[in-house]
């Protein structure tokens, strides 16, 4: 019985490790449907006139590097089963305080810096609202980030006064359109994050932790694990990459768009954390799975724009792969069918009596 | 009874798994108007035994026959709707539905405008009232009972089929002595109309009571069939174990022999610790070095005063000194800052975490209270792993397995070894023996004699009186939410005793099994 | 996916209500000092305007310039009701409850031109005339309303494509960025731009792409159809100044030079475009004239005195097509 058991683990371990695998699968099929369209579409060139790398892959990786910050804080707010719809309208308020202080300051590096550190502050101030909503109120995540969501893009209208706010500041650009040797900065930075976060969560202890809360929550809470303060510094965490993120939108064209900037890109965050093999249910998690994941919901808007799918059948393009990745991944749906293959044999050997 | 034929005949079963052959050519037979027994250590191939028989695995080679027909069944569902009833160890209801709900899921009585509520509970009410649970208010949500009653009401729900076999995977693991008393004469009345059942235990005095047939398996294997009267209960463990009885004798330990005399201060030391509907208020002294024991009925309120003391439960009265210094013990983090730990009754839901694994439940109680950001390495996590696997020995030692695939004696191992790598000065042990193996058991009281003779303070709570008095130095005997007597233990003392003091009482109760 | 804008939806109708129940006590006054009638001349005109709220730099003007309009000194009460995050749904209900407190004219500017008729039936039986500001509806039922007074999107959005045909002679391929799928002015825009555009056969369209309006996603789908198209675009139209102005920062991020390389055309005429135009960023502004409040409640009076209307009121609109005349129109801009 017991090797019953490890099999079974060997398994599971095997299909979590799949679920990232088929995001992978699914980026280079794409890649290849872009590349059957035009041979050079991976191809990455110097551009002589900018003097950096260009082409299509660089564009995804900077396209997907907002994705891939508020994925990596859903991740780890999902491990604890719960979940942050306020990701998106956090960025619509990171990049409204930016925009709007950098619009009446003067463009130098000093002043970015201040505007950052000011942008990422509140959000991250927001972020633990969340968070006291969720631990210390003990309100439901799902409410408690409804809340936030609605009324982070109402914050950011009264910040900007209801208008799409544009201002200049070379630094702040920088970061968002900048490149290092060739790099982009914002792919250099977001990856430097991304691993960032995986040392802190799985050389501590935290990753344990937070999958401890996520599975059991009343069993660690017994074994001591502080789940109060570790919800409150998860929710926190999602706000400030959550702020991260509205900076890099902003800054690419240096406008904060109030009801479009981050508009529904919690959607696009959970999508890529459970493409990623992260169970809403929460527990394991994988923050490997959710860049995977983030990387594939970037290469998907691209691919849209690459091969000129309508602009009205673009939403259903994109749910069809989803969907169909969706059901690859499941476990039950491949099991159903085996399932119902054996069944049928089984039921035409067995005589059942009336 | 010998008369009619068996009403399930299993031949020659045998179901492999990768590596491991789960039963081995496992006959067993069921008649009409018994209860037979399965008897076997865990991992001896109980479960398999009655999974195949449902149709959950399916068997490589051999035959089953119900009503002298050959079957194969395709899950517990198929193998109802032939009459075939299953209620399983682990409660699986749903805890936020009522309790008629609960009973009549998926078999509501169904009116013209859909399902017929009235009618429902009217039938729920029956079959709940044949199992003398008259009492239960069909509206209120499952959770707001014990699991004890839990248990019956998945009982009920399992006979509203009225089936021809029932099978019982050890319900009687959470259930009083009044419970089961109860229970037992809802399954006799059962037998007397016929129904055969199925019944897995791990407790010999009620296979003695109940049962008219023992199957005994081993590894997989079976080792005989054989009536109740005339298999004796050494005869039996030796056979379910593989060993003789004195070999296992002396696993156990004798501590009642060496009363252990409390010297100097107490290490806890709680005036009026209590909590508004939990506890009474409750004075209560531990020393360094003793065994506490909590006896009483279930629900009578040993775990609330153990979660108090552990602070599971914050304390709305008392006051309680640690080491002579007068402490707030306010939460679970605070309680293992002060070195005192607390192993829930509840394993399921409170101890393990089922989707880590053995290492990671292991290592979390001590990085709790190190805290994340030190975490302890990889090499020291292995150490400690693989001291507690070896210590207590856990098997299978492999300390990289999700711990749901071990057996439930080998996950309160792990658990015990959870607690001890806290290095406790107190620790509370809330059942730390019910639903496991014989051997499991002997060990995990080895274990607790052992940290007692090193200078632990052990609190212990158990359903099993016999265990109590084994192993306590003192006995604290509980009574509807109130410390009823302390008794010093010693060679007077028998579980008997302390029956005595809880029907003494002068209330009308039955704390009586035999 | 849908579930949770239905949600947030469910929190925009609990305001509307909140805003409903509020506003009927208002009505009530307004009803008794009605029944009261004939004391005094000066009684005041309630507005109901469902407006659309953040959109653009455009429709911050529109709406500013409304507001400034029906002011109380001019004898008005505007209620100004933005929609939530451009929900139409939102938009109903507060259209409902303006019909349901009994304001004396509603103006309308739909986010998404159809599903209108049931709101403005009941607009019609509640005897509440019905203006559409610059938004049309669809189908273009002009019994459901009294007149749409609004810039002419066929007219720009041509006099866009007229440009396009001088400018290239020789020809060339163009790329359009168009507003979210459905909406009533991006059907506009297009038939004006095709109608001209498409009868030139040296003008290649190379495709067509939503951008919502927005700089950010502007910039980022046109970078990636630069790529799909080796750089080999000459001419973009964009259906608003936003996304002109993401389309220019693609441009020169690929290396290129907008107004050399790739001539990009924006309607809206807003200050941040006049500017880029001033600049050479852009190459041809076509303005859709947002201050048309006068206008606006000339027509208010007349339709509250019982005369007729036109059913379409143009408003007309300039156009800039160097930047000479973006500078000398700057100082005077007042979007």
């Amino acid at each position: 019985m017991t090797d019953v058991a490890s099999r079974i683990a060997a398994n599971r371990g095997a299909i979590v490790r799949n679920q990232a695998f088929w995001g992978v699968i699914a980026i280079v099929l794409l890649l290849a449907i872009n590349v059957i369209k035009d041979p050079g579409y991976l191809a990455i060139g110097y551009n002589d006139e900018t003097g950096h790398l260009s082409g299509n892959l660089i564009d995804i990786l900077r396209a997907s590097a907002p994705i891939l910050m508020i994925a990596v804080g859903m991740c780890l707010v999902v491990a604890t089963s719960g979940i942050d719809l306020s990701v998106g309208s956090i960025m619509v308020v990171a990049g409204a305080v930016s925009m709007e202080l950098l619009r009446g300051m003067d463009g130098t590096a000093g002043n970015a810096a201040l505007t950052l550190a000011i942008a990422l502050g509140i959000a991250t101030a927001l972020g633990a609202v969340n968070g006291i909503l969720v631990s210390v109120v003990g309100l439901q995540p799902f409410i408690s980030t409804l809340v936030m969501m609605l009324a982070g893009r109402g914050i950011a209208k009264v910040i900007t006064g209801g208008q799409n706010t544009t201002a200049d500041n070379d630094s702040f650009a920088w970061l968002a359109n900048g490149y290092v040797v060739g790099i982009p900065v914002v792919f250099l930075l977001s990856m430097a994050i991304v691993a960032l976060v995986w040392v802190l969560v799985r050389r501590s202890a935290l990753g344990l932790m937070l999958e401890a809360i996520g599975m059991d929550s009343r069993a660690s809470r017994l074994a001591g694990v502080k789940r109060r303060s570790l919800q409150l510094t998860v929710y926190s965490a999602s706000g400030l990459l959550a702020g991260v993120a509205g900076v890099f939108a902003t800054a690419s064209v240096m406008t904060v768009d109030v009801s479009r900037t981050g508009y529904q890109l919690e959607l696009d965050a959970i999508l890529a954390v459970v493409i990623g093999g992260t169970s809403l249910a929460g527990g394991k998690f994988s923050i490997g799975g959710a860049v995977i994941g983030g990387l594939l919901i970037a290469t998907l808007d691209k691919t849209v724009v690459f091969l000129g799918v309508p602009a009205s059948a673009t939403p259903a393009f994109k749910a069809i792969v989803i969907v169909v990745l969706c059901l690859l991944q499941s476990e039950r749906v491949r099991n159903l069918f085996r399932n119902r293959r054996a069944l049928r044999a089984q039921s035409q050997k067995e005589v059942v009596p009336a | 009874m010998t008369g009619a034929p068996p009403i399930v005949e299993m031949k020659d079963i045998s179901i492999s798994f990768p590596g491991v052959k789960a039963l081995d050519e496992v006959d067993f037979r069921l008649f009409p108007g018994e209860v037979h027994t399965l008897m076997g250590e865990n991992g001896a191939g109980k479960s398999t035994l009655i999974k195949a028989l449902t149709g959950v695995y399916k068997i490589d080679s051999g035959e089953i026959l119900v009503d002298g027909e050959e079957r194969r069944f395709g899950g517990t569902a198929d193998a109802q709707a032939a009459g075939i009833a299953t209620v399983y160890q682990e409660v699986n209801l749903c805890s936020n539905l009522s309790i008629g709900e609960n009973v009549m899921l998926g078999h509501e009585v169904r009116g013209p405008f859909g399902i017929n509520w009235k009618a429902t509970h009217r039938a729920a009410a029956e079959v709940l009232s044949t199992l003398g649970l008259d009492h239960l208010d069909l509206r209120r949500p499952l959770s707001t009972l014990s699991l004890a009653v839990q248990q019956l009401v998945a009982i009920s729900r399992a006979m509203i089929t009225k089936p021809k076999v029932l099978i019982l995977d050890e319900p009687t693991s959470s259930l009083d002595a009044n419970e089961v008393a109860n229970l037992f004469t809802v399954i006799r009345r059962l037998r007397g109309q016929g129904v055969a059942i199925l019944f897995v235990t791990h407790f010999l005095d009620q296979v003695y009571m109940i049962s008219d047939r023992i199957t005994v398996l081993r590894n997989g294997a079976f080792v005989g069939e054989y009536p109740t009267r005339e298999l004796d209960r050494t005869t039996l463990i030796s056979k379910m174990i593989g060993k003789d009885f004195a070999t296992l004798r002396s696993l156990g330990s004798e501590r009642q022999s060496h009363h252990y005399e409390p010297r100097g201060e107490p290490l806890l030391r709680a005036e009026d610790l209590g909590r508004k509907g939990s506890t009474e208020p409750t004075d209560l002294e531990l020393h360094q070095g003793e065994v506490l024991g909590l006896a009483g009925l279930l629900g009578s309120g040993r775990t609330e005063l153990a979660r108090l003391l552990y602070g599971a439960d914050r304390p709305d009265s008392g006051t309680v000194w640690l080491r002579g210094k007068k402490t707030d013990i306010h939460n679970p983090t605070s309680a293992l800052g002060h070195r005192i730990a607390f192993s829930s009754e509840n394993r399921r839901d409170e101890g393990i975490i089922r989707d880590l694994t053995v290492r990671e439940n292991l290592v979390l109680a001590v990085q709790a209270k190190r805290g994340w950001f030190r975490p302890l390495t990889r090499k020291e996590q292995d150490a400690l792993t693989r001291k507690y696997l070896t210590e207590l020995n856990v098997r299978p030692a492999d300390p990289e397995r999700p711990i749901k695939f071990l057996s439930g004696g080998n996950q309160q191992k792990v658990l015990l070894g959870r607690w001890l790598a806290t290095e406790p000065d107190l620790l509370i042990l809330d059942e730390p023996t019910r639903g496991i193996d014989v051997g499991a058991k002997a060990e995990i009281q080895a274990a607790v004699a052992a940290l007692a003779a090193k200078g632990v303070a052990v609190v212990f709570i158990s359903s099993e009186l016999e265990e109590v008095v084994r192993l306590s130095d003192r006995i604290i005997v509980m009574k509807d939410h109130r410390k009823l007597a302390e008794l010093e233990n010693g060679p007077h003392v028998t579980a008997e005793t302390i029956v005595a003091v809880i029907a003494d009482e002068g209330d009308d109760e039955e704390g009586d099994t035999e | 996916m849908r579930s949770i804008p239905r949600v947030a939806r469910a929190f925009a109708v609990t305001g509307a209500l909140a805003l409903g129940l509020a506003a009927c006590g208002g009505g009530d006054d307004d009803t008794a000092s009605g029944d009261g009638g004939g004391e005094g001349g000066d009684e005041i005109v309630t507005v109901g305007f469902v407006a659309v709220g953040p959109e653009g730099g455009w429709r911050q003007a529109n709406e500013a310039n409304v507001q400034d309009t029906f002011t109380e000194e001019a004898g008005f009460e505007l209620k100004y009701a933005p929609a939530t995050n451009l929900d139409q749904r939102s938009q109903i209900d507060a259209f409902t409850s303006f019909v349901d407190e009994g304001v004396d004219v509603i103006l309308l500017s739909a986010t998404e031109g159809a599903g209108w008729e049931d709101s403005l039936r009941r607009a019609q039986e509640a005897e509440i005339p019905v203006i559409l500001v610059d938004r049309g509806i669809e189908p273009d039922d002009t019994s459901l309303y009294v007149t749409r007074i609004a810039p002419d999107n066929y007219e720009v959005s041509t006099s866009v494509a007229e440009w396009a045909v001088s400018a290239f002679p020789d020809g060339g391929n163009y790329f359009v960025l168009e507003g979210p799928a459905g909406v009533s002015v991006v059907n506009e825009r297009n038939r004006g731009w095709d109608d001209t555009v498409g009868a030139v056969p040296n003008l290649v369209k190379v495709g067509a792409q939503t951008a919502n309006w927005s700089t950010e996603e502007a910039k980022s789908v046109f970078e990636t159809v630069l790529r799909a198209n080796n750089n080999d675009i000459q001419i973009v139209f964009a259906q608003n100044d936003e996304m002109g102005l993401g389309a220019a920062i693609a441009v020169e991020e690929a290396g290129l030079t907008p107004g050399v390389d790739v001539q990009i055309a924006t309607i809206d005429g807003t200050k941040p475009a006049l500017e880029a135009l001033a600049e050479g960023r852009l190459s041809f502004v076509a303005e859709y004239n947002p201050l048309f409040g006068e206008t606006l409640l000339e027509v208010v009076d007349k339709v509250l005195n019982g005369e007729e209307v036109e059913p379409y009121i143009v408003v007309p609109s300039e156009t800039f097509d160097s930047p000479e005349a973006a500078a000398a129109a700057l100082p005077d801009r007042k979007y």
